[in-house]
């Protein structure tokens, strides 16, 4: 809170506004949290961005929400998403598990059967190098013979290497039909006798074997194997392999490579087993573990539900309400203790009402039956005041007190009578169109004796046009006075402001004074009863310090809005708003609660720019100074209920309205100075010296103590 | 009331019972091996090629001649379709020259190229000729006929350096590829084209008789279509005069046509460049059989063939049911009974089909056994019995009924002895028979038309010796004889022309060897549309029973197993017809996928009908 103290004084109920309050502040989580999340980085972006973005967001608020708000389906989901995170870990590891067993086995089997056909080819090529030697009778020129090889000279070695090459595939294959596939390919560019690729069962040799894999072969003579996708050109699908080559010489001596190609089609198949029966109980097993947490969800969220029903209903005041209980597991203890808990409430309840009925109606009636000797007492008092003159000074004194003091006492009735009616509820509003213009004229009439004694000069601003407003005017006026005087009397002096003022359905009279000021706090204690700005202050001077309680009282019954501003020295307003028709709930007030004269907002520049006004009025809106009265108002709650509406926080007066005030200065009201000035600031009350009782009594006698007012 | 409650209870009890009984039931069959359940039809699936290929590549920068002409030499044993890559080792003229398809010569251990190839001192002269050598096996002519072949190969090959480029290419060369052995036999395959004999027909609709006409395709370059082109082409020169094809002349098939293949429905589509006009509905038949007889050998499951006319119009079909009454085929008629002489001289018969050793003897004279006999034959019909006496000395004909009697010898021999006198009988499709004297004075080969009327002798033209042994095919426009020559044997095929009309005896011409290699031939017998099974033994080797080719290509196919001392054998063109031999443990038969089994220890001379 500021260092002013603003408060709003209507008649707003401080309990019932938690629920809606706590609502729609839930409601704008959502819209910040797609704000935050959808919209945020949106928002600067285009605007056809920001509608696509909404567009979105729209189909998804029903799921948000539902989702929000049902915990069986959040449980559910969690329960599917986790074990479905586990099923997938699980079934990743298992495949994992097979295949790398799967290509374990495949390759040992593998490797041996390559390394055989390795053998063998080099086996055949020795042979046929030696049985081409013994042919020729030059064994030793078939050696030589392939180291020049390149020169194509010698006819003889090379000459059978195209079929021999052919035969060798042949025969390396044929023992394994399905089973792999064998080709043959040149080292690096080599060309010549048997160089072409050559390949079994259709295998594309060029295509299938990696580049990798040849260049790892040409450079050693050691096996290497490596992954490789079998292409084949007879149009057959193309299938993943395990192939093991290894460079090899021909019967010339000449070197090329020998690859093995074995299909892992059989792996496959059994790894898409494997993977189809794991999806397959993944599947049921999610669905499986979905279902049970629907279903013990269920066993639990639905006496909760009810339970959350019954409470529901219990808070809204249906204190009859019981939970039925069946069975001893925990739900039916809770059920159990919350049956007892809402019973003991009840009593207490019931309790409390009885004694607060108790409480006004003493009250009341000691009221009532005070009047009676009081009247007598008075009678004898005028009597002996009458006749103070023929006492000795000192009985004269203590006559004048006496009159002084009994003033007082019946004030004190007559407040606490009109409090003790507003408590029971027995005030009625006879709401009839008035022009408040004449009510202000009244008011600032009557309080002109006491400000012409106080050097008050009061102003009336804004009654050129009529303010009409279904009111009560009777009420109005005795809170007008109430105002009109405090402000006069803590006005030191200076002058006073009355401000009328009317817009958007509501009618404002503000009253304005530039005395000692609220201290910071003191807007929302104003109201309370037998509050005084100064504790020290003693009970017998001042009003009843019922005054402005009951003028809220008032506000609320015409469902308007009381509400307080001020700061230290410099002054306070107090604002009056009103519905124009009776029902009509209030949004706004067209005067500012802060008025433009305030020092916090001259401060800064003297231009008084209109962007303070808004943090200086936000607080007003606090309503804790009402709680006392609290108990004592809920016989009456459903007639407040009507006046619920208006406790939107964004209505709250204030906010933008002070732009349609008019601060235009009229033609200055007389000042009347019929009271002495005892009831100057706060600080000054503590001096004053005693002054007589309030001569100016006001016209309206059948309300006694209206006139006296204090804070 | 209370009763009627328990007793509802207790029905609904009882279900509730029996539908889990069921449910674990059907939860137990899933968790176990089924051991019965519905039948269903196997789908074949095609055994995969294991053949090996070879992918020709285009020659290297600054090859030299000699890789040049290995690198050539190579790219004829791929399957590239037209031989692109190999015309990339030629220079340009020669590429547009060079004819491969006209011929393949087959050289036993594939060409050498000889060692003058090596430039040596003219390497400057930028002009190489190497030469080719090789020792010939076979050659394929341009109409893919296959010949055996023998001697030496040798071919000049002629190398340049082009100017422009400085690469080594072959600008002369002989048209035609020439490749080992066994190359030959990965790239190429038999399969039988299938004529009509000329004149001939069978049975009471006349059927005409499919003959087969062997030749060799690339086995993996689109056989099918090359099949067709080639039956289209007409038959072989050798059987070009006996044999007619019912295709007009001309027929070719659509231009652009390529990739013939069998659909889903095992059907074939061939678009001929036929007009609807042109083609009468039987012709159109003829044609569609002679399609479906060649091709069911690349594809066995084909089942129907359709010929489509000029614009896709369709000619005709014709489905494999229909194509067996169309036309009549050797390999397609299953023999109903094995005959044989029995230990007491009497002609039996069993089913072909049996798998006991329970005989029957024929109907008529033969089955009484009051005649020893050396050999019988019985016609292709299996109503008439050709016997051949004890002595070999005459030849008699007898209906297989009841009241058939031993009619007078229509054949009589004077030879020295029984080894010298009648060989066995054979009859072919038409009915007529034919039997070999071998008398060494008065060797003669004599045909009786029809089995009835008088034998007449054919004439052999340059018959190279004495005939030992004959059978004529099924088709009556081929026969085998053995002929033996300074008492070595071979085994020849012979085209039978027949003059029609001028009432001449039909003369045997065109002998050709079917196995070169054999130098003993025992006893053979047709056991295919083009296909013998002959017992003999090659030089220096011992008996041995195999399978040759008319056209004397051996084939991969394995023979039947060893069996010692085979005396005669008797095969079925329909190769699911077991094997019958006679040898020193009697009868014995080879039913498919098994060991030899014995038939009749005392029998001897089985014969299959033919």
């Amino acid at each position: 809170m500021s260092e002013d103290s603003a408060v709003s004084g209507s008649g707003l109920p401080g309990e019932r506004p938690k629920r809606p309050v706590g609502r729609t502040a839930s409601g704008t989580r959502v819209g910040r949290f797609f704000e935050g999340g959808l919209l945020r980085g949106g928002v600067q972006g285009s605007p056809v961005l920001r509608l696509f973005l909404r567009w979105v967001r729209r189909p998804l608020l029903p799921v948000m929400r539902l989702w929000r708000r049902n915990i069986q389906l959040r449980v559910v989901a969690t329960t599917l998403l986790m074990s479905l995170g586990v099923v997938l870990l699980l079934g990743f590891v298992v495949i994992g598990q097979v295949r790398n067993g799967l290509l374990d086995a495949k390759v040992h089997a593998s490797q041996s059967q390559a390394t055989g056909g390795f053998a063998v080819a080099k086996q055949r090529a020795d042979e046929a190098a030696g049985t081409n030697g013994t042919g020729t009778g030059t064994a030793p020129a078939t050696a030589d013979g392939s180291t020049d090889g390149t020169a194509g000279a010698d006819g003889r070695p090379t000459q059978n290497v195209i079929q021999w090459m052919s035969d060798l595939v042949e025969s390396l294959s044929s023992g394994g039909a399905g089973a792999f596939d064998v080709v043959t390919l040149p080292v690096g560019d080599d060309s010549g006798g048997g160089r072409s690729p050559r390949g079994s069962g259709n295998v594309n040799p060029t295509s299938s074997i990696p580049a990798d894999l040849r260049d790892r072969v040409n450079s050693g003579m050691t096996a290497a194997q490596s992954y490789t996708r079998i292409v084949y050109s007879n149009g057959k699908e193309s299938q993943p392999a395990l192939v093991i080559g290894k460079q090899v010489n021909d019967p010339n001596g000449r070197p090329y490579e020998l690859y093995y190609l074995f299909p892992l089609t059989q792996e496959e198949k059994s790894l898409s087993l494997v993977k189809g029966t794991l999806a397959t109980a993944g599947l049921f097993v999610v669905v499986l573990l979905g279902a049970i947490a629907w279903l013990v969800v269920r066993q639990v969220v639905t006496p909760v539900r009810m339970a959350a029903g019954i409470a529901e209903r219990l808070s809204a005041g249906r204190l009859q309400e019981r939970m039925k209980v069946t069975g001893e597991d925990d739900i039916a203890r809770l059920g159990e203790a919350f049956n007892k808990m809402a019973q003991n409430l009840q009593g207490k309840i019931q309790q409390l009402e009885d004694l607060s009925r108790m409480q006004r109606r003493f009250v009341s009636d000691v009221s009532h039956e005070l009047r009676t000797p009081l009247t007598t007492v008075r009678m004898a008092a005028d009597v002996i005041h009458e006749a103070r003159e023929d006492f000795d000074p000192v009985t004269a004194r203590s006559a004048e007190l006496l009159a002084d003091q009994l003033d007082r006492f019946e004030s004190l009735l007559a407040d606490l009578l009109e409090i003790s009616r507003f408590d029971a509820g027995a005030a009625a509003l006879e709401a009839e169109p008035i022009d408040l213009r004449e009510v202000v004229r009244r008011v600032v009439g009557g309080a002109e004796p006491l400000a012409e004694r106080k050097g008050t000069r009061i102003r009336v601003v804004g009654d050129l046009q009529p303010v009409v407003a279904e009111a009560d005017a009777r009420r109005v006026e005795r809170v007008l006075r109430n105002l009109v005087v405090n402000a006069v009397e803590h006005g030191e002096g200076k002058d006073v402001i009355v401000k009328l003022a009317a817009a958007g359905g509501a009618v404002a009279v503000a009253v304005r004074d530039y005395g000692v000021g609220l201290k910071p706090g003191e807007a929302t204690r104003v109201f309370s009863r037998f509050w005084r700005a100064d504790p020290a202050r003693a009970r017998t001077t001042g009003g009843t310090g019922l005054g402005l309680s009951i003028a809220l009282e008032d506000a609320r019954l015409h469902g308007g809005w009381l509400q307080a501003w001020g700061e230290p020295g410099g002054g306070s307003q107090f604002r009056l708003t009103l519905p124009r028709t009776a029902d009509e709930p209030l949004r706004g007030s067209p005067i500012p609660l802060e008025p433009k004269d305030a020092r916090r907002r001259r401060r800064p520049d003297d231009s008084g720019t209109p962007r303070q006004e808004k943090r200086a009025t936000v607080p007003a809106q606090q309503s804790g100074g009402h709680v006392p009265a609290l108990p004592s108002r809920a016989p009456i709650a459903p007639r407040r209920s009507a006046a619920t509406p208006a406790t939107d926080p964004t209505a709250l007066p204030g906010n933008g309205n002070g732009a349609r005030v008019v601060p235009r200065p009229t033609g200055s009201v007389q000042r009347s100075e019929e009271r002495s000035a005892e009831d100057r600031a706060p600080d000054a009350m503590a001096v004053r010296p005693e002054s007589g009782q309030g001569p100016a009594r006001p016209e309206d006698s059948t309300e006694p103590g209206e006139a006296f007012r204090g804070r | 009331m209370g009763a009627d409650r328990e007793g509802g209870v207790r029905r609904r009890r009882g279900r509730a019972a029996a539908y889990t009984a069921l449910g674990v039931v059907l939860l137990a069959g899933c968790a176990s091996m089924p051991d019965s359940g519905d039948l269903r039809n196997v789908e074949s699936t095609p055994r995969q090629d294991t053949g090996v290929r070879v992918f020709a590549m285009p020659p290297a920068d600054d090859a030299n001649p000699g890789e040049i002409m290995q690198g050539f030499l190579e790219a004829l044993t791929s399957d590239d379709p037209e031989y692109d890559t190999a015309r990339k080792y030629l220079a340009n003229d020669a590429a547009r020259t060079w004819r491969p398809e006209r011929s393949t010569t087959v050289l036993a251990n594939g060409p050498s190229i000889e060692t003058d190839c090596r430039a040596g001192s003219r390497e400057t002269t930028n002009s190489v000729t190497c030469v080719l050598t090789g020792t010939r096996v076979a050659t394929v002519d341009a109409q893919q006929a296959y010949q055996p072949a023998a001697g030496t190969y040798r071919r000049k090959v002629h190398l340049t350096r082009d100017g422009k480029t400085g690469q080594w290419r072959i600008d002369e060369l002989p048209d035609g590829v020439v490749m080992g052995k066994s190359d030959f036999q990965r790239n190429y395959t038999s399969v039988d084209k299938y004529y009509f004999a000329s004149g001939t027909s069978v049975g009471p609709a006349g059927e005409p008789v499919a003959v087969a006409d062997p030749v060799f395709v690339r086995s993996k370059v689109d056989p099918m279509t090359q099949m067709v082109r080639s039956l289209l082409d007409g038959p072989s020169d050798w059987l070009g005069p006996v044999v007619r094809s019912s295709f007009p002349t001309g027929t070719a098939l659509q231009k652009g046509v390529s990739g013939l293949a069998p659909d889903d429905q095992n059907r074939l589509t061939v678009p001929l460049n036929l007009g609807a006009s042109r083609v009468a509905p039987s012709k159109c038949t003829e044609m569609a059989t002679q399609l479906l007889f060649t091709l069911r050998n690349l594809a066995p499951t084909l089942e129907s063939v359709e010929l489509q006319g000029t614009g896709g119009r369709r000619l005709c079909d014709l489905t494999e049911e229909r194509a067996v009454s169309a036309a009549w085929h050797g390999s397609a008629k299953r023999p109903e009974y094995l005959y044989y002489v029995d230990g007491r001289h009497r002609l039996v018969r069993m089913p072909t089909g049996s798998t006991g050793t329970g005989s029957v003897q024929v109907p008529g004279a033969l089955g009484e056994g009051d005649k020893t006999l050396r050999s019988v034959a019985v016609s292709r019909d299996e109503r008439s019995v050709a016997a051949v006496d004890n002595y070999g000395a005459s030849l008699h004909v007898t209906s297989l009924t009841s009241d058939g009697s031993l009619g007078d010898a229509l054949v009589t021999s004077r030879g020295a002895t029984p080894d010298e006198r009648l060989t066995t009988p054979s009859w072919d499709a038409r009915g007529d028979l034919w039997v070999a004297d071998r008398d060494r004075q008065d060797a003669a080969l004599y045909v009786v038309e029809h089995g009835t009327t008088k034998a007449e002798k054919v004439t052999v033209p340059d018959l190279p010796g004495r005939i030992k042994d004959v059978r004529v095919a099924a088709d009556g426009v081929r026969v085998a004889l053995v002929v033996e020559k300074d008492g070595k044997q071979s085994l020849l095929i012979g085209r039978i022309e027949r003059e029609d009309g001028t009432g001449a005896a039909p003369s045997v011409v065109g002998l050709r060897s079917a196995a070169p290699d054999l130098e003993e031939v025992g006893t053979m017998t047709w056991a295919g549309d083009s296909r013998l099974l002959v017992v003999g033994q090659e030089q220096g080797g011992v008996q041995q029973m195999r399978y040759v080719q008319v056209d004397g290509a051996t084939l991969d196919g394995p023979a039947p197993g060893a069996l010692p001392g085979v005396k005669a054998i008797a095969a079925s063109e329909d190769d699911r017809v077991p094997l019958v031999a006679y040898s020193d443990d009697g009868i014995v038969r080879l039913p498919t996928g098994a060991q030899w089994q014995k038939v009749d220890k005392d029998g001897t001379a089985p014969v299959y009908p033919g």
